[in-house]
């Protein structure tokens, strides 16, 4: 049915309402509790956090609501919540377990007196008592317009997102009509956000210029990267925002169905979207005639099954239609002939959820954002060896170099930097030479790495860079789908190299065998998953070749990571007599006292995992690792005589 | 396809085909032979997952699918510059690491198609170039009532699951597993016998360019012939 | 329905399955006839299988496929392409090691390790008394809390060797209460 109204007014209606329900919870005269309560904030023990909430609420007569909200972003501090208490601003809070929430509730809340300023990390707004937010070096390089409202609203609750001006770009979207919305979209240069960074408008065109029956948009949040979870985040901390760019999209190609290709290892994202899906159905946001208006639009959710390769396009289409998710090749597009030949259009969750502010500020807002040829933002999941590993959202252009130390706090322990791994088994490790690179499409492919999902892993000195290269041809050998020649072999002869080569087994022809071999993959591939898979092998031997060499002709392993290769032993000049710290953490227990009374590894039993370094008491800080075994010093140890054994232990 | 013909270029010599034809049937044709395992006549959309027919185009990035390429008049193609030598052989070379059994006692011997572009590559069929990559299968699955198949001997071309899923009706093979793990696969034949109506015809045999999968009956009988 | 597809297994098949995997069998005979019949709910329906019951019995492939109106192959083709899907029954505390990019620079393969030693079994395994099984996972995207295992529904953050030894405790002091709970409720 065709209403009088327009979009707009059609959404004032609802968005009124949903303005006056969310100040009456800011302007609550009882404190609000906000937990971070997505997966990640689940795994810190979120949900143990509601419950010591809830219990000294119940001990302490105090009446306050507690509010699940997603992430945002500040991985390391986990468990976060955001306490809303009256007369204060609201205040984040970082490591609050059980215990602490009973702290802050008898302490802040009962006694409204303490904030508990050691657990605070700021104010959400300005406030002269309190530091804010804003002031952390972090916010200076941050620019959150994806992330913009994710850990500060109710993902369960359409109010909270409409209250912040949600739905208003699809609302005016539908006003001004759908060549608009594709225009707009042009004229910002939008890249694909899922890696290779084709303009989501000029897809869009492609589609919605094919004649056809039925059009199809797809939402693509098969996040497989093994080590990137921003797609995650987005759909657990602002599904509405997600649906809203959605939607924009099918109106601009002329879908009127759409489809989110979930990984059904994202249990929780399942959940929140298809509840925030029946949510907006209820309010006319999604479903026939959205806003009044002519444009009808049904989403479902589809559960991928765990397959990397169904990252790609005619891959997903693949498994979604039934079959296993074996790539095709291209042409036909699927934007001109995909599932079941009908116009298909994929976009990453990311692409999509950046739709919606490019419709309400303008293709020459976001043009301002970022560089000439990447506009925007990017989000990375900064993980590894940095002070404060998460999620990020920094403009492109920005340094490595700014997103590793500024946003992320450096390297941890005073170590220094060795390498990142940017754009994960697509991707490629670039050096500490290299932190000056610029983050953007273009940048980061002319140094041999990728943008790719946004997966940043920091590494130190103790990595091997030859054993990374082996960690990521092993998944991408796993994930091939077998189809083609020379990713279904030629990562796997990839694989056996580098392993031969981590346990002391490569062979003198090997560093040039894995050149040709990879080089091969990338020039013979069907998809762009095997045309991507030897870049971590690639820029390896680009920038850390000394280290292969190390490790074929010294059988060294310069990082001593490689456990074939390195070896632990215990200084005795170190070691002190009597201590047993070492001997309680082996696994295998293969740490024997000496004659004099001090401790010795026993290298036929040790695994080297390491478990003795961090035992050894940081005074003494005994426990040596070398690499090639061979290193370790003779210093005459002899067991303890067992007599004297029983002795020490009467 | 259409009437009309076009013209293009195959190393240096010239062949008029009807426009819409895919490059690999035209230039086999007319006698420039591109190796092709994947590949059978009269496939709509070719699956390219062999790389062998890896072909130069002019004013093409890279090499190209010969198989999936269609013509245009003009075209100029080089099925023989040196990147794409050597890819074929990376390519036949790995295809040939997986390999196991020796060509003496195969029932394909001397009709096989490895053979043959073994002989056109000049490349042995047991490479010491690569490390051999032992596939986890068993030498000889027979649990199916008229086929064997002999999965170390498989190249996943997948000729055998195209033609068995074009036969109208009956039972259908298929893909298994995944990555260096796929296997063609009758599962089923014996868990379900009333689907696993296989019609005897063949075909799958019959497609097979290397002798992995064979008729039960003359599988036999070669094998006795062979003792 | 069900009748008809418990109904056809022959003998040597009724011998083959326990009692277990027969009341899983019927389970899933019972859920299949709400199933919309169309290929495209195929991996659907397995997902739906996996979710409710932890793996595929094999029988049951052959009834998605009656339902369906495709073949086991078929279905075998694509069940065993996604990492999804599980062909043994899990153990009662499935464990999950990540080996995601973070967790495995902070040594997820040690902390594997250490569960196969612990346990006595191989990724992939199920002990004999099905109480564990073991396997690794790509990345359940808590990176920043590497390394990572999910034990059952519960991701343990930061875990270290000797962790792996506190966590497979936990599970048999909760057993062994258990055990002692019901022997109370029994006298």
């Amino acid at each position: 049915m065709k209403s009088n109204k327009s979009p707009e007014e059609y959404l004032k209606e609802h968005a009124d309402e949903a303005r006056a329900a969310v100040t009456a919870l800011k302007n609550s005269s009882n404190p609000v509790i906000y937990v971070g309560a997505a997966t990640c904030g689940r795994a810190a023990g979120a949900l143990e956090t509601i419950a010591g909430f809830e219990t000294a609420l119940e001990e302490n007569g105090i009446t306050a609501e507690i509010r699940k909200v997603g992430c945002l972003g500040h991985c390391y501090a986990e468990p976060l919540v955001i306490i809303q208490n009256p007369g204060f601003p609201p205040l984040l809070y970082q490591k609050i377990g059980a215990g602490e929430a009973g702290i802050l509730v008898r302490s802040f809340l009962k006694d409204g007196s303490d904030p508990c300023y050691e657990y605070l990390i700021g104010a959400l707004e300005a406030d002269e008592n309190f530091p804010t937010l804003m002031d952390y070096p972090r916010y200076l390089y941050e620019k959150r317009v994806v992330m913009a409202h994710c850990g500060l609203i109710d993902p369960a609750e359409i109010d909270h997102y409409l209250a912040v001006g949600g739905y208003e770009s699809l609302a005016s979207g539908l006003k001004k009509g759908s060549e608009w919305v594709l225009e707009e979209v042009k004229s910002a240069n939008l890249r694909g956000r899922g890696g290779a960074g084709f303009p989501a408008g000029r897809k869009w065109e492609i589609a919605r210029q094919v004649e056809a029956e039925e059009k199809l948009l797809i939402c693509n949040g098969d996040e497989g990267d093994p080590g990137a979870y921003m797609d995650r985040t987005l759909l657990e901390s602002n599904p509405h925002q997600v649906l809203e760019g959605l939607a924009l999209a099918a109106l601009a190609v002329g879908a009127e169905k759409a489809l989110l290709y979930i990984r059904a290892e994202y249990p929780l994202a399942v959940k929140v979207m298809e509840s925030a899906i029946s949510q907006a159905e209820s309010k006319n946001l999604l479903g026939a005639n959205i806003l009044g208006s002519d444009f009808s639009l049904a989403v479902s959710v589809f559960q991928g099954s765990g397959a990397f390769v169904c990252g790609e396009e005619t891959a997903l289409i693949e498994s979604l239609s039934g079959r296993r998710g074996m790539p095709k090749l291209r042409p036909p597009y699927p934007a001109v002939s995909g599932f079941a030949g009908r116009p298909t259009i994929i976009n990453n969750v990311k692409t999509l959820s950046t739709v919606p502010s490019i419709i309400k500020n303008g293709a020459a807002w976001f043009l301002d954002i970022g560089t000439p040829d990447s506009p925007g933002t990017a989000i990375f999941s900064v993980v590894g060896e940095v002070e404060y590993p998460g999620l990020v959202e920094v403009p492109m252009g920005v340094t490595l170099e700014h997103l590793v130390v500024d946003v992320c706090g450096g390297i941890k322990n005073g170590k220094e930097l060795k390498a990142v791994q940017i754009g994960g088994p697509s991707g490629g490790c670039l050096p500490a030479s290299l932190m000056d690179t610029i983050i953007d499409f273009d940048s980061l492919r002319s140094v041999g790495a990728m943008m790719g999902s946004g997966g940043l892993v920091v590494m130190n000195e103790d990595t091997c860079m030859v054993e990374v290269a082996r960690y990521f041809t092993d998944f991408t050998q796993g994930e091939s789908c077998g189809k083609c020649t020379f990713c279904r072999i030629g990562t796997r002869h990839l694989r056996e190299i580098l392993h031969s080569i981590t346990i002391g087994e490569g062979l003198p022809g090997d560093i040039n065998d894995l050149t040709e071999i990879s080089e091969a993959v990338v020039a013979g591939s069907l998809c762009s998953l095997g045309k991507t898979a030897p870049n971590p092998v690639l820029t390896t031997l680009r920038f850390f070749r000394d280290e292969y060499v190390a490790h074929v002709e010294g059988k060294c392993c310069p990082a001593r990571m490689c456990r074939t290769l390195t070896a632990f032993y215990i200084d005795l000049e170190a070691c002190a007599r009597g201590c047993d710290a070492c001997v309680a953490c082996c696994p295998t227990e293969s740490i024997f006292t000496t004659s004099n009374r001090k401790k010795a590894i026993d290298q036929e039993k040790c695994v080297k995992c390491g478990e003795c370094v961090y035992a050894c008491p940081p005074e003494y800080d005994a426990v040596r690792r070398v690499s090639p075994p061979e290193l370790i010093p003779d210093q005459g140890v002899e067991p303890l005589p067992e007599n004297e054994k029983e002795e020490s232990e009467a | 396809m259409s009437d009309k013909l076009v013209t293009i270029t195959v190393d240096d010599k010239e062949i008029s085909a009807p426009a819409g034809s895919y490059l690999l049937p035209v230039c086999l044709e007319n006698d420039i032979y591109i190796p092709n395992l994947c590949y059978l006549e009269g496939m709509e959309t070719p699956p390219a997952s062999c790389r062998l027919c890896l072909v130069e185009i002019e004013g093409r990035p890279g090499p190209q699918v010969s198989c999936r390429c269609l013509i245009e008049d003009g075209m100029v193609v080089k099925t023989n510059s040196e990147e794409i030598l050597k890819l074929r052989q990376i390519a036949f070379r790995l295809l040939v690491s997986t390999n196991d059994g020796s060509c003496k006692s195969c029932i394909s011997n001397r009709s096989c198609e490895l053979q043959q572009i073994a002989k056109f590559l000049h490349q042995p069929l047991r490479t010491k170039r690569l490390r051999h990559i032992d596939r986890a299968y068993p030498p000889l699955i027979d649990d199916h009532p008229y086929l064997v198949y002999e999965p170390k001997k498989c190249l996943l071309c997948g000729r055998c699951v195209y033609v068995c899923n074009n036969i109208e009706k009956g039972y259908k093979l298929s893909f298994a597993q995944r990555g260096m793990d796929t296997i063609v696969s009758f599962f089923g034949s014996d868990l379900d016998p009333a689907s696993a109506f296989c019609k005897e015809c063949f075909a799958c045999t019959e497609v097979c360019p290397v002798g992995s999968l064979s008729s039960k009956e003359k599988w036999k009988a070669f094998v006795d012939g062979l003792k | 329905m069900l009748n008809k597809l418990l109904a056809s297994l022959d003998e040597s098949e009724r011998a083959a399955v326990d009692d277990e995997e027969y009341a899983v069998l019927k389970a899933v005979a019972a859920e299949l006839p709400s199933v919309k019949r169309d290929v495209l709910e195929l991996i659907p329906t397995l997902q739906l299988i996996q979710t409710k019951h932890g793996y595929l019995p094999r029988l049951a492939l052959r009834m998605v496929a009656d339902h369906l109106g495709t073949t086991v192959s078929k279905v075998y083709g694509i069940a065993t392409f996604y990492n999804q899907f599980r062909f043994n029954p899990p153990g009662r505390n499935p464990i999950k090691v990540c080996l995601g990019t973070a967790c495995h620079v902070k040594g997820g393969e040690i902390i594997l390790e250490n569960f196969e030693r612990r346990l006595g079994i191989k990724e992939n395994e199920t002990s004999e008394d099905r109480e564990y099984s073991l396997e690794r996972v790509a990345c359940i995207g808590c990176c920043a809390l590497a390394p990572a295992v999910v034990v059952g529904e519960k991701v343990e953050a930061y875990v270290t060797p000797s962790k792996v030894e506190g966590i497979i405790t936990e599970i048999e002091v909760r057993k062994e209460m258990a055990a002692r709970e019901q022997k109370k409720d029994e006298e």
